[in-house]
């Protein structure tokens, strides 16, 4: 019986490889992650007039600097300073700074958020694989809750359901 | 009890079967169907007039997505001038859609000496490349349609020499 388990096993990863059209690069390189599970976006209020936004990015991955945009909502967000990345030459665009492992920021929200109050942080990024492949620049949206004053830092939140370019 | 489990099991390597089955044959058709929607294709040049993918039906089409802002799509594309250059004589044509702004566009084949058509199919070239199965949106993906009008070749990531001169020639080998 296990090995009839077995068989059904090997047979769904004999059939895997065609089902999905264009999953690798080519047969004995890893397959690509797509751009959520690459980048993957967290959230939290540390007080009701400032979120933290977090991307955890796998390992051979990375974000471009001046490609991250932020936007919250009903609470408009201020001017994020954005850490010094790697800086990277490009041929085409000159010095790029580049983000790897993991980039925290804050965000300062134009005025206090009310104790309780949820709100909705959408960010906008682009990166790349070093195997030679780039995302599109990528929406991801996190809603998290504002804590009263006083209170200890909200939790982190997950960006929970994945919103990528076409789904 | 056990009986069930080993049905299941069976079941499961069954449609695994199929699915590959299904896999398989799907292809062919596929390559028709997908080689068909993709010369269906009508874009702007970067002048801004109408170009139908049409017009270089009969020829081995290398259909080409990228971006400036997408450094291995930069970083492969000379290769590309080179093989057009080197095999456009002989029945191939390069042709890239780009998901980008056309004064981007321009500046870089400007840059590089494009011999090549680009025509500007901006964020919504990527949803077309979805189409042709680049299920991640990512870039650069490349499609190749052979003389009769079937997808030869899908391929996320650069394409590198020899890999891309054996395939061009082998295609240009079949009647």
């Amino acid at each position: 019986m296990r090995s009839i388990a077995a068989a059904a096993l090997i047979g769904m990863l004999a059939a895997w490889p065609a089902i999905p059209a264009v999953a690798q690069l080519s047969a004995g390189q890893p397959a690509l992650l797509p751009p959520d599970q690459a980048f993957r976006l967290s959230a939290r209020a540390l007080d009701p007039s400032t979120v933290e936004v977090r991307f955890d990015i796998a390992d051979g991955y990375y974000l471009y600097r001046d490609r991250l945009a932020f936007r919250v909502a009903p609470v408009p967000a201020g001017r994020v300073n954005l850490p010094p990345g790697k800086v990277k030459h490009d041929a085409f665009f000159g010095d790029v700074q580049t983000y790897r492992n993991a980039v925290v920021l804050r965000v300062p929200l134009t005025r206090a958020g009310r104790a309780g109050e949820k709100l909705t942080v959408n960010a906008d990024s682009q990166g790349c694989a070093d195997v030679g492949v780039c995302y599109p620049p990528n929406p991801q949206q996190v809603e998290i809750v504002v804590p009263a004053a006083g209170a200890r830092a909200g939790d982190y939140v997950q960006a929970a359901k994945p919103r990528g370019w076409f789904n | 009890m056990k009986r069930r489990t080993i049905l299941v099991g069976g079941a499961v390597a069954g449609l695994s079967a199929l699915a590959a089955g299904v896999a398989v044959f799907h292809s062919t058709s596929t390559a028709q169907r997908d080689g068909a929607a993709l010369l269906d294709v009508v874009l702007p040049d970067p002048e801004g007039h109408d170009q139908a993918l049409a017009q270089w039906r009969g020829k081995v089409l290398v259909v080409n997505f990228w971006a400036t802002w997408c450094a291995p799509c930069r970083q492969e594309m000379p290769q590309f001038v080179a093989a057009q250059a080197a095999l456009g004589s002989k029945g191939i044509q390069f042709v890239g859609i780009a998901v980008d702004q056309v004064a981007k566009v321009t500046e870089f084949s400007e840059q590089i000496g494009l011999n090549y058509p680009v025509l500007i199919g901006g964020f919504g070239a990527i949803e077309l490349s979805r189409a042709l199965g680049n299920s991640l949106s990512a870039l650069p993906f490349t499609v190749i349609v052979d003389r009769h009008g079937r997808v030869a070749q899908r391929h996320l990531g650069p394409l590198v020499q020899p890999e891309l001169d054996r395939v061009l020639h082998g295609l240009l080998k079949r009647a």
